[in-house]
């Protein structure tokens, strides 16, 4: 990787860490997409930026030369495509939680408001 | 409505997931030890017959249609208790560790006014995370000196489901995310200024059912609750800035 690469790598990686922890602090991406993405950037930036690490992992996935520049945008765009659909996923289901929860509060009280009204004496 | 002879109104609120075996007896004893509190159960969408073995007991059951989790039972409890204006929250498993015989001298613990959060703990005396398995010994010392280096106060228990829990921390706890209300919860409280105090309890071990962590939570969990630490003094800090 030249050292263009990796200054570019590194503030694209910089860049995803602060959306994705910024989104879990808003409570707009669950904690457990959250924590995918913030590791396995960190993980992504390690390779490209310790050249050891990116040796290794070119001979682990069995390939005789690092991956060309033009596959790592395309994993880039697609990294943020996936953050982009876990945010609405993370949206509808924080949506679900709180219909699940008021629904359950409101029949506890009616609930109890009836008991109260049938145990109260005539 | 009761409450207890301090004055103040209490509700105990058991969150219940798949605990037919264990959740009856469980609420016969809050009943039998707690006659001056009022008893919440929030049914976390079981599948099995926890609905079921609820009948008859007299404690309001709150429904979750599906299940949310443990930290999502609880915040549904702590919002019942807000709106129905209760000062105080206690929570208990609903799998039997815990004894509701103790919970009384918790709660005298509580009236003396120096907690905001009180947490029935199993290692402040001994200091030791004996007679737990490896994995669990391991992440309470873990999780118990990640809040001392984060919240500068060493929490011994971390994880025990056994709390009492004021009133002025409803708000901060319903409007945010947690993992389990562990680790996250107490350095995000702490930052708040809210004060965390621990009361010596024992526990029983587990008769039915599993526990709530899977083989895959083992590594999923503790990443999780590092990243909402973090997070939590982050969140606690643009809260104080905002309200000052």
């Amino acid at each position: 990787m030249t050292a263009a690469g990796i200054v570019v790598g590194t503030i694209i990686g910089m860049a995803l860490l602060l959306w994705v922890v910024n989104l879990v602090r808003q409570d707009r991406l669950y904690a457990g997409y959250g924590v995918i993405f913030v590791f396995g950037t960190i993980a992504a930036m390690a390779i490209l930026v310790v050249p050891p690490l990116l040796r290794l992992a070119t001979a682990a996935s069995v390939a005789l030369l690092p991956v060309p520049s033009l596959s790592l945008v395309a994993l880039v765009i697609l990294t943020f495509l996936m953050v982009y659909v876990f945010i609405q996923i993370s949206t509808l289901s924080n949506r679900v939680m709180k219909l699940t929860q008021e629904l359950a509060i409101r029949n506890a009280q009616q609930q109890h408001r009836a008991e109260s009204t049938a145990d109260r004496p005539r | 409505m009761m409450s207890t002879v301090t004055g103040h109104r209490t509700l105990v609120a058991i969150p219940a997931y798949n605990e037919a075996a264990t959740i009856r007896n469980v609420v016969e004893r809050v009943r039998q030890n707690l006659p001056d509190c009022d008893l919440l159960v929030v049914n976390d969408g079981s599948s099995d017959a926890t609905a079921a073995m609820l009948d008859g007991t007299g404690a309001t059951v709150v429904v979750h249609l599906c299940n949310l989790g443990y930290s999502r039972a609880i915040q549904t409890a702590m919002l019942y208790a807000e709106r129905a204006g209760y000062d105080r929250l206690v929570t208990l498993d609903a799998d039997g560790q815990h004894d509701p015989a103790q919970v009384r001298a918790l709660l005298t613990e509580f009236d003396t006014g120096r907690w905001d959060v009180l947490i029935g703990s199993r290692y402040v005396v001994s200091r030791r995370y004996t007679g737990a398995p490896f994995g669990r010994r391991l992440g309470m010392r873990v999780f118990s000196s990640l809040v001392r280096l984060m919240a500068g106060r060493r929490v011994y228990d971390t994880t025990s489901g056994l709390k009492v829990v004021g009133r002025q921390t409803f708000a901060p706890l319903t409007s945010w995310q947690f993992i389990d209300f562990h680790a996250e919860a107490l350095v995000y409280l702490m930052w708040l200024d809210f004060r965390i105090g621990e009361f010596p309890i024992t526990v029983e071990e587990r008769q039915h059912g599993t526990t709530m962590y899977s083989a895959l939570s083992l590594i999923k969990y503790p990443l999780k609750t590092a990243l909402m630490v973090v997070l939590g003094v982050v969140q606690a800090n643009l809260t104080r800035r905002r309200h000052s």
